[in-house]
């Protein structure tokens, strides 16, 4: 048995769940703005001293094989990039969202933050191999945060998973986003004015967690970056890295085409990269945080 | 009890009774296992995308990510066990090629995994005695040595066998 929840249930969640750190903050203000450089990065992980460190702890992990080790900031954030740093940083700050186990979704430990890592990675790949104006690492950073709202709806799917996926199979309930509606009378993507008010998020993010299954009806300003994330994330589950009992049931929006050129071998050659890069950032990710 | 895993585009093969060779979270992805009964051995390639020709280093250094390469590199890999090079007297059994909902053609890369291994398949005169193939769901795969016996799950489903 399920109960019905709304936005002032939602806030109470948000409200128990760590705010993003000032500087995490700035980052994402920052990387949402077409006009900015690497200088300001740099300056915003200079005031902090834990992300500076787990920066530092980032670059010089095993993955990234470097034979000589990074000892400073500007170079390593150079050597990572800009999105890169928003990832720790946004990674650090809500990783009890991220690490959440999603018990609604009949997920395992990790697989929000692996779903949301591959998408994000996916997204900026979607982007740079069609050629679209988008900015790779706003692609990213948004991928990074759009099934956030899983982790704060997760607890009141508790043992709702199996009667879903049937009522899909028997085409009762047209896809999991509609499960969610029915279920609980919230889906996963309609958190977002809370989350927008508690963490500061930046429209051009809050825009994709709103819309990244119905890309068509997000602002027309914001929709080649809603379709790019649309697309990041059907290949992230494509590529096998869901976040449960939902994976692949979401329904594909075809009018992504008006917005970005993306061949078949295109999309290969985009799943191809993001299976390299995912498990690369993945491991240098996991060794940093072993470490703290 | 031993188990082989195999990441994406990684293939194996395992005669050791009591092992299991097993892959996780097959989406568009298709396993491809191949049972030898003449020398007990069984094989797994995970294959990702449909030809080779999209990218011919990455066949080199990864064969298994592709159908066209995967399966030929996988035979060669059970005849280190002293199977067939040929893959004469296999059986063969597919899993995965699942695709989202509503896809199109582009995005329809787990059929077209499915087709397209079917085709390298019948160049060698072997076809798939059993599949579990399609459908808008991630499936794990995990292959008895003992009895060639497929064991699939996917959240939220009781598990089932091939
Ligand atoms: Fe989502
Ligand atoms: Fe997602």
């Amino acid at each position: 048995m399920t109960t019905k929840i709304d936005q002032d249930e939602i806030r109470k969640v948000i409200e128990s769940v760590p705010m993003l750190s000032a500087s995490a903050t700035q980052l994402l203000q920052t990387t949402t703005d077409p006009d900015h450089d690497l200088i300001e990065i740099v300056r915003i992980v200079k005031t902090d001293a834990t992300l500076t460190a787990r920066v530092l702890k980032v670059v010089n992990s095993a993955a990234f094989g470097l034979i000589n080790e990074i000892t400073s900031l500007d170079r390593a954030i150079s050597y990572l990039g800009e999105r890169l740093i928003v990832g720790i940083a946004i990674g650090d700050c809500a990783s009890q969202l991220f690490n959440k186990e999603l018990k609604g979704y009949e997920g395992e430990h990790g697989d929000l933050w692996r779903h949301d890592l591959r998408t994000a990675i996916a997204s900026r790949e979607v982007v740079t191999q069609s050629n679209s104006t988008i900015s790779p690492d706003l692609a990213f950073t948004a991928g990074l945060l759009h099934d956030i709202g899983k982790a704060l709806i997760s607890d009141y799917l508790h043992g709702t998973a199996s009667a879903v996926l049937e009522k899909i199979e028997n085409e009762e309930i047209s896809d999991y986003l509609s499960a969610e509606e029915e279920l609980i009378g919230f889906d996963h993507t309609r958190a977002v004015h809370e989350l927008a008010l508690v963490w500061k998020l930046p429209e051009a993010i809050t825009e994709v967690i709103r819309f990244h299954h119905a890309p068509s009806e997000a602002r027309d300003e914001f929709k080649e970056l809603v379709y790019a994330v649309h697309l990041g994330d059907n290949i992230a589950m494509m590529g096998g890295c869901g976040t449960g009992a939902d994976s692949m049931r979401y329904k594909l929006d075809n009018n992504y085409c008006q917005f970005m050129d993306l061949q078949p071998a295109a999309l290969a050659n985009v799943m191809l990269a993001v299976n390299d890069d995912f498990n690369k950032l993945e491991r240098s990710f996991a060794e940093a945080g072993e470490s703290n | 009890m031993g188990q082989i895993i195999l990441g994406v585009g990684d293939y194996g093969a395992s005669n050791r009774p009591g092992e299991e060779v097993k892959t996780f979270a097959l989406g568009s992805c298709v396993s491809v296992v191949l049972l030898d009964p003449k020398t007990r051995t069984v094989g797994m390639v995970h294959v990702a995308l449909p030809e080779s020709t999209i990218n011919k280093a990455k066949s080199v250094e990864k064969p298994g990510y592709f159908a066209d390469t995967g399966i030929p590199a996988l035979l060669s890999e059970m005849a280190k066990f002293g199977c067939n090079p040929k893959g004469k007297g296999m059986v063969v059994k597919l899993c995965g090629g699942a695709n989202v909902m509503d896809t199109n053609d582009t995005f329809q890369i787990g059929k077209r995994n499915a087709l397209s291994i079917k085709k390298v398949l019948w160049k060698y005169g072997m076809g798939a005695v059993a599949e579990d193939l399609g459908g808008n769901f991630s499936r794990t795969v995990s292959v008895s040595v003992d009895t060639g016996e497929i064991t699939l799950s996917s959240p939220g489903r009781p598990n089932w066998k091939l």
